[in-house]
């Protein structure tokens, strides 16, 4: 018993992780209607951002966070103008649109291997004691991922639904010819989706790095298929659809690695990725929650 | 110049292995136009099957441990191969491709080659896990007894036997009624179902001759290095493939051929002058798959067809203007997009 509790709570330190990741994601699909594969090495692109604030500017891990985020955001503001802009004017497939990421990917990742090489890295970060909250053991640094996390989903919960560019997001991913016939501005609305979008992936691949202590180039795009399985779960272009998408693969994940091989607590997601699309394509929340 | 004439015979023995994978590839998604991401799933599938086959029986407590070792020859094990990945590749379609839209189908099969590849890799007793196999028997020498620099023009011809028989029934397929239907099912999937076809069965058909092919390329794979192991099919490789069908032009054979000699030679060749450092080994490699991914977006951007263009008749020339005509009435906006179903 005491096992299944420690191994919720490590759930929903994964779970943190997955849902600031997994409503980035999200939210980009919801707008564009294309699915970014790139998005892994945008929070890739994060972590080493991070290492590199370390070692020239000597900034702690959570100092550079919020030039972290700014410079992810930006990053994905360039890739939507360099490449994938002129693609969506032309009106082609969404295969096109992502098969595209794929070459950002590469593009991301390889560069990434090219200056740093495959070896693992680190940040630094000081020893953290664990402490006993009722049935859970949390280290300090693991409630710090769970407390940026709550404050990511506040603030895109207040920005889905009191801002001007929330409101015109929701509109854009429930009906895009009417979003557009009302007026909506499509170049501002994809720009800014784009930076919260990979913003967020910069967020998520930071915390990310804190919970697994070593990250390589590769890191992002292989933990891309367990967001993917999340953001399937609750519905894909669902914001909130992925916040409880993140919850059950988050909790699924490490219930399942305490009690089988932890070396398959990737297949688990992907288990279930797969078992979602075939039964539920549409996500297990599809009639409720309009992200 | 042995050398080079042996240098030479390697790329081309990798060109005529990739232009197999490519082939296949082309048949699922240049004729029919499924998003078959888990290319290299099925390589491996192949290469794993052949390998499992051909090597004889694992020695007790030798540094190697695995399954089968059934000892059997060369065609045996490619024959092998291919059912292998044929079967599987029903499977995964019969479930996967009835149901699902592309994206999905892209994220499920690289999710099932994740699966795939954590397998190989965890249970050591089924093909020696992360170290893989080796020491896989090279077709026919074990009569001809060549010597290492005649073999391996041995092995070239035999890849281009191989090469060429695919390459017949692919374009065989191309041609038969059935690839006709394939492309219709490529170009508007509710018109074929509405002249009473089945679409889920037709690709179902399409994806397996993929997947055969993949499995046949990784079986020669395995067949010439004489190893195979799980790094060998990370998610890279698969791209490396769709980057050379995209590359030398989909929907047809002969640009999947160019972009499967011409991608795997641009990347090996391309790279030669730079420097080696030794403080990062993966340097040149990594550059190199950065030229790969730029190289696919620009394709995609300036020359969408690839470089060998598919070619299209009379009648696909008429079809085309037909939608044009039939899709003049939609509203389209000013970003030229027409609106979403």
């Amino acid at each position: 018993m005491s096992i299944l509790l420690l191994s919720i709570g490590f759930g929903l330190i994964t779970a943190s992780v997955i849902a600031i990741a997994g409503v980035g994601l999200s939210l980009q699909f919801g707008v564009t209607n294309f699915v970014n594969f790139a998005y892994g090495d945008f929070m890739t692109l994060g972590m080493y951002l991070t290492l590199i604030l370390g070692t020239a500017l000597g900034l702690s891990v959570y100092a550079a966070l919020p030039i972290v985020i700014v410079c992810t955001g930006l990053a994905g503001v360039l890739v939507n103008r360099l490449v994938l802009d002129s693609f969506v004017r032309k009106g082609a497939n969404p295969i096109i649109l992502l098969i595209s990421t794929i070459g950002v990917s590469l593009i991301i990742q390889s560069g990434l291997l090219a200056v740093w090489g495959a070896q693992f890295q680190k940040f630094s970060l000081g020893p953290s004691q664990p402490l006993h909250l009722g049935p859970f053991i949390f280290t300090p640094r693991q409630l710090s991922i769970l407390g940026l996390a709550v404050v990511a989903m506040v603030v895109i919960h207040v920005l889905l639904r009191y801002t001007r560019l929330g409101k015109a997001m929701r509109a854009m991913s429930d009906r895009r010819t009417l979003a557009r016939v009302v007026g909506i501005n499509t170049t501002w609305l994809t720009d800014w989706t784009w930076f919260i979008s990979t913003a967020m992936a910069g967020l998520a691949g930071v915390v990310l790095a804190i919970n697994i202590a070593s990250f390589t180039p590769s890191t992002g795009f292989g933990f891309l298929l367990v967001i993917f399985a999340a953001v399937i779960v609750g519905g894909i272009g669902k914001p909130y659809g992925a916040m409880l998408g993140a919850l059950i693969i988050g909790v699924i994940t490490s219930v399942a690695a305490s009690y089988m091989d932890s070396a398959y607590k990737d297949a688990v997601a992907f288990g279930v990725l797969i078992l979602v699309l075939l039964v539920r394509p549409q996500g297990i929340f599809a009639s409720r929650g309009r992200g | 110049m042995a050398a080079i004439s042996y240098y030479a015979s390697v790329l081309a023995i990798f060109a005529c292995i990739y232009s197999i994978v490519t082939l296949g590839l082309n048949i699922q998604w240049g004729f029919s136009g499924i998003l078959n991401f888990g290319v290299y799933a099925f390589v491996a599938i192949g290469a794993y099957t052949y390998a499992l086959f051909t090597l004889g029986k694992p020695i007790p407590g030798a540094s190697q441990t695995y399954i089968l070792g059934l000892h059997l020859p060369f065609v045996v094990g490619l024959a092998a191969a291919a059912a292998a990945g044929g079967i599987v590749a029903w499977v995964l379609g019969a479930v996967a491709l009835r149901r699902l839209r592309s994206d999905y189908l892209a994220i499920t099969t690289i999710a099932f080659s994740q699966i795939l590849w954590l397998i190989a890799g965890n249970e050591t007793w089924l093909a020696n896990g992360w170290d893989g196999v080796s020491g896989v028997p090279q077709p026919f020498n074990g009569l001809l007894k060549l010597s290492f620099n005649d073999y391996n023009f041995f092995f070239l011809g035999l890849s281009l036997v191989i090469l060429v028989l695919v390459v017949w029934l692919a374009q065989l397929l191309l041609r038969a009624p059935f690839g006709r239907i394939l492309r219709a099912v490529r170009e508007d999937e509710l018109v074929v179902e509405s002249f009473g076809r089945n679409i889920a069965s037709l690709k179902l058909r399409a994806f397996i001759i993929g997947a055969v092919l993949a499995s046949i390329g990784g079986a020669m794979l395995a067949a010439y290095v004489g190893a195979f192991n799980p790094s060998a099919f990370l998610a890279g490789e698969t791209f490396f493939v769709w980057a050379a069908l995209l590359i030398g032009g989909s929907g047809n054979n002969w640009g999947a051929i160019l972009g499967a000699v011409l991608v795997p030679v641009v990347f090996t060749e391309g790279t030669r002058f730079l420097p080696n450092i030794p403080s990062n080994p993966q340097l040149i490699e990594a550059f190199r798959y950065v030229i790969i991914g730029l190289l696919l977006i620009l394709t995609l951007k300036f020359r969408p067809q690839g470089i060998i263009p598919e070619r299209s008749d009379r009648f696909e020339r008429a079809a085309r203007r037909n939608r044009r005509l039939r899709s003049t009435p939609v509203p389209v906006d000013d970003a030229g997009e027409p609106p979403s179903a």
